[in-house]
């Protein structure tokens, strides 16, 4: 331990050795070989997966991976900068309809005519990520000087101004009833029953879904391993800064409003990217699946996850996306409820699955504010931003003399004892 | 003297590009005198300082002091752009910084500590690292992405980091949770991350409020060590009188937001209207701030 | 000429409504810092209480039985999250009552099903007229009770100890929970006015001209939200200038529906949170909302 301070002459040449002997990014190390080995474990057992399971889980699978992927963005939006979005169902939605946009071919004449931009359909995947977050750009202005709360309930605007979008510019959305959705291909493999025909591997059939699934796989890793390094990094201390003290976070010479406005669009990206996959699994968009309920599914998932975890987002969205389809599948093995359509007492597996993640919300709320994330570290984490009452995290203290003149000396008495 | 004059170069670039420089491109330059000059606030119709005007000479500790409700946070708040000034200019480097942002006035390599420690949540090393983030330039993309030059810079950037824990006695905390550490650990930790900035001017407030006597001793210590080793100036706010009078070039007093004495220790030690207003209190207060 | 008064004539009338349901709102975070994402579900079960009671307590019971429960409901919200997450965070307690209306909603709209309800109440579908103005007389019904509600919450506000213990918690819950203000008890009965409130609300959304309470009334509520934001959350006479002006735009954007088809059919619904989002681009905390005091 050095007691002398240099100034900081070239910071290039000085201390070839790093203080940790780690010189990474993390410095965490403990444990990180029977991590990596679970990894691996878990990975081969997702590339193993479409040669054992139906085609139900395998879509079930992939309505999971598009969850992840939203949530991961969302979880940068408000689990670590501390801004509420319900707006979320909006970027899916420019996500989705910008693919099918950008990759359909144009159809239809007259009332039903579908305007369509039949660009190569991985281009169009990633110009449709890029629309999304030109739309998070867009909305800059409101995201970047709006905090907290007041920006969920703009957000709440999106989704609305969004549907209204979607049911009336016909030519492009297909109005009320949506539109069908043109299949990916990538250097003509084509991710569909078709082209190449009757694939196989290792005799088990290799359809549309089998395809999906490996290029979801590879979105999800994308999605998570830039989530991380953006969190260890430079922009994710930054937000971080932004959602514990806005005050202490400009004065380190962090932009408020950039970063705000950054945060946003990152995670429009995020959403544009799920809703563009969940195109792709579901062959047709309509309005109605990005509404606000939606948005709130996505909310859902990364409080149950855990606010500010990577890992917890995903295993949020992971149990909400699973939920429903579960349920359904199992209803008639299942006390209580009612297989869908059959006129039961009994409840709806949709319902069903509703009850089961508003109770999630409150319990997780309530008995482990730190979600599921936070159960596996058995640690408490933190959530939102806590300048008001921090009795569980003492160590931030509040800030009053900082954002509030009222606080301030001035109006505290001067004390003059003799 | 050194090469922490990083806000110096900046600040003549400052104005038209949005990102600082990468520090490589810096030059060593002179650090710039802070000049307060009339510097008015108030708050809906509460004085908070009245015409306050002082000035803190490069390389010096300068010492702002009165009791409390003199409006010395007040000042530190203006100066480092968190309140606005309602008249009166604050002239650092050729700039007002009254007429700054916040994130501005950190790329003029002025540093502030907070009276209540205002940590964010994670390892003393991510604190540390935010007081790098005006030197640092990686930006999304290049961090998503784990470009080699984010992936060098944060490696180059959290060397040093490492260097300024060791010297401020945290280099075994240095990968912790802030949360876990004690209060004066804590207090350090601000102190550090205010270093990480390479600061010319360092806004200190209050920095040994609520510490124990040995660890008061050593921030003081550090305190003058920083002065003397990096040639930077100082503006510190605190009510260890014995502490001011050990390590202050220059004190400045203030009462009800006005000025009423400015100048050596000695003298405004002896100053009349500063031993009526103030040094009459007994240094009891002293740990009494949280 | 006759259909523009009808049309301003809607707008208060819907404006009345929503300041009822936006009150509540402001109540709510002035006392808790929370935005009541639940709102339109302790609307909605305050109209569904009102709907089954009726036929056999009479209508005015019926309210007070409705509104009554509905302030119980969100006294127990507020336990439930001052209870749970005593420390927690704002943000948290804010996504504590997207679940708690994630709940309520989905139990409510079970009951519901597809029924429209009937609230009994005595309007029905009468009309007035004057003035070759035609109005349902549930309106001016509306506009009348919502400003005598209206005028009892500002009086109640203005000059009980619980309007002085409010105002004094809103401005600075420390100094206030020093002065022997006992906070609990001041956001308790907060959450109870805003939950009887919403009730109120509920009787008229439901009656004429809407078929009567359906699950898709506690939509409505989020109307609500766009009218609050747009005074400043923290405002109440915010509230009522917002509610004023979502309810105009609403009515007008209904009304000049033909004249606005470019901006295509069902515009009027998402006028409301068009108005909102240009007055936040001006004023990013509404209206009437307290400014940022750092200037970061």
């Amino acid at each position: 331990m050095s007691d002398t301070l240099s100034p900081d002459a070239s910071p290039a040449t000085t201390a070839a050795t790093p203080p940790d002997g780690s010189g990474g990014a993390s410095g965490r190390r403990s444990g990180t070989a029977s991590r990596a080995g679970t990894a691996a474990a878990g990975v081969l057992l997702l590339l193993a997966l479409p040669f054992y399971v139906s085609s139900f889980w395998l879509q079930t699978g992939l309505f999971a991976m598009a969850a992840i992927v939203g949530a991961i963005g969302l979880n940068l939006l408000s689990g670590t900068t501390g801004q509420l979005s319900l707006g979320h169902a909006f970027f899916l939605a420019v996500g989705a309809y910008g693919y099918v946009w950008l990759a359909g071919d144009p159809s239809g004449t007259g009332s039903a005519q579908l305007y369509g931009l039949g660009l190569p359909p991985l281009l169009a995947f990633v110009l449709a990520i890029l629309l999304a977050g030109a739309a998070g750009g867009l909305f800059s202005p409101i995201s970047g000087r709006l905090r907290g709360m007041y920006l969920g309930i703009a957000t709440l605007a999106l989704v609305f101004l969004g549907h209204h979008i979607m049911l009336n510019a016909r030519d492009i959305t297909g109005g009320f009833n949506g539109r069908s959705v043109p299949a990916l291909e990538i250097f003509g493999f084509s991710f569909s029953d078709t082209s190449p025909d009757g694939l196989a591997v290792l005799g088990v059939p290799f359809g549309g879904l089998e395809r999906l699934w490996y290029f979801g796989l590879v979105l999800v890793a994308v999605a998570w391993l830039a989530a991380r390094n953006l969190l260890r990094g430079r922009p994710g201390r930054a937000l971080a800064a932004v959602r514990d003290s806005e005050v202490a976070a400009a004065v380190m010479g962090v932009p408020l409003s950039r970063y705000r406005a950054s945060a946003f669009i990152v995670s429009s990206m995020y959403a544009g990217a799920a809703g563009a996959l969940l195109a792709l699994v579901f062959k047709r968009v309509v309005p109605d699946h990005f509404g606000l309920l939606l948005s709130i599914d996505y909310l859902a998932m990364i409080v149950i996850g855990g606010l500010g975890s990577v890992g917890g987002a995903a295993a949020g969205a992971v149990f909400v996306a699973l939920m429903p389809h579960l349920l359904t599948k199992y209803a008639d093995h299942l006390p209580l409820l009612s297989a869908p359509g059959t006129t039961g007492s009994g409840v709806t597996p949709g319902d069903a699955a509703r009850y089961l993640y508003g109770a999630a919300i409150v319990l997780v709320l309530v008995f482990a504010p730190g979600g599921l994330a936070g159960l596996a570290q058995k640690r408490p984490r933190r959530t939102g931003d806590g300048t008001r009452r921090n009795r569980r995290f003492p160590f931030r203290t509040r800030t009053t003399s900082d954002s509030n003149p009222q606080g301030v000396e001035g109006t505290t008495p001067k004390e003059h004892t003799p | 003297m050194s090469s922490n004059a990083a806000a110096t170069t900046r600040d003549g670039a400052a104005s038209p590009e949005p990102e600082p420089k990468p520090e490589e491109d810096r030059e060593p330059k002179p650090v710039p005198t802070l000049t307060v000059d009339a510097l008015t606030v108030r708050f809906s119709g509460l004085v908070a300082l009245d015409n306050v005007s002082f000035t803190v000479a490069p390389g010096t500790i300068h010492a702002l002091i009165g009791p409390n409700g003199a409006g010395k946070s007040t000042c530190f708040n203006v100066v480092s752009g968190v309140y606005r000034a309602t008249a009166g200019a604050v002239r650092y480097a050729g700039k007002d910084l009254t007429r700054l942002a916040p994130h501005r006035i950190a790329r003029l390599a002025v540093a502030r500590t907070f009276q209540n420690i205002v940590l964010t949540h994670g390892t003393v090393a991510d604190n540390l690292m935010l007081g790098r983030h005006s030197l640092t330039r990686a930006g999304f993309t290049s961090t998503a992405l784990r470009l080699p030059q984010a992936v060098r810079e944060q490696r180059r950037h959290r060397e040093r980091a490492a260097e300024i824990a060791d010297f401020l006695g945290l280099g075994p905390a240095f990968d912790k949770p802030v949360g876990s550490l004690a209060y004066g650990d804590r207090k350090r930790v601000e102190m550090a991350r205010a270093l990480c900035m390479e600061p010319k001017l360092l806004l200190l407030d209050e920095p040994v409020a609520g510490m124990h006597p040995t660890e008061r001793v050593a921030m003081a210590e550090t305190i003058a060590k920083v002065r003397d080793a990096l040639g930077i100036s100082i503006l510190i706010v605190e009510h260890d009188m014995g502490l001011i009078m050990r390590i202050a070039d220059s004190v400045t007093v203030l009462d009800f937001g006005r000025l009423i004495a400015d100048g050596t220790p000695e003298r405004v030690q002896r100053d009349p209207a500063v031993i009526s207003a103030y040094l009459g209190t007994p240094a009891q207060d002293e740990g009494t701030q949280p | 000429m006759i259909k523009l008064a009808e049309t301003i004539l809607n707008g208060l009338a819907l404006g009345s409504v929503y300041a009822l349901i936006a009150l509540g709102f402001v109540v709510i975070f002035k006392a808790s810092g929370v935005m009541n994402f639940a709102h339109g579900s302790l609307l909605l079960f305050g109209g569904y209480v009102m709907a089954r009671l009726h036929d056999s307590i009479g209508f005015i019971p019926a309210v007070l039985a409705g509104a009554a429960l509905a302030a119980a409901l969100a006294g127990l919200v507020q336990l439930l999250a001052t209870r749970g997450l005593r420390g927690a965070e704002i943000h948290t307690l804010t996504i504590l009552t997207i679940g708690v209306d994630v709940l309520l909603s989905t139990e409510l709209n079970r009951r519901v099903g597809a029924d429209f309800l009937s609230m009994g109440d005595p309007w029905g579908a009468d009309v007035t007229q004057f003035g070759g103005i035609t109005v349902a007389d549930a309106r001016i019904a509306s506009i009348a009770v919502a400003v005598v509600v209206i005028s009892g919450f500002f009086a109640a506000f203005r000059w009980t100890r619980w309007g002085l213990s409010m105002r004094s918690a809103a401005a600075d819950p420390e100094a206030a929970a020093l002065m022997g203000i006992r906070l609990d008890r001041v956001r308790l009965i907060a959450w109870c006015v805003a939950g009887a409130l919403a009730a109120v609300a509920a009787v008229f959304l439901a009656a004429f001209p809407a078929a009567g309470l359906d699950r898709t009334t506690s939509q409505i509520a989020l109307s609500a939200f766009p009218a609050a934001i747009l005074g400043g959350m923290d405002s109440a006479a915010g509230a009522l200038v917002g509610s004023l002006v979502i309810g105009l735009t609403a009515a007008m954007a209904a009304g000049y529906q033909s004249e606005l088809s470019v901006l295509g059919s069902g515009f009027a619904d998402v006028a409301p949170y068009l108005v909102m989002v240009l007055v936040l681009l001006v004023r990013p905390t509404g209206l009437f909302g307290s400014k940022e005091l750092t200037r970061v």
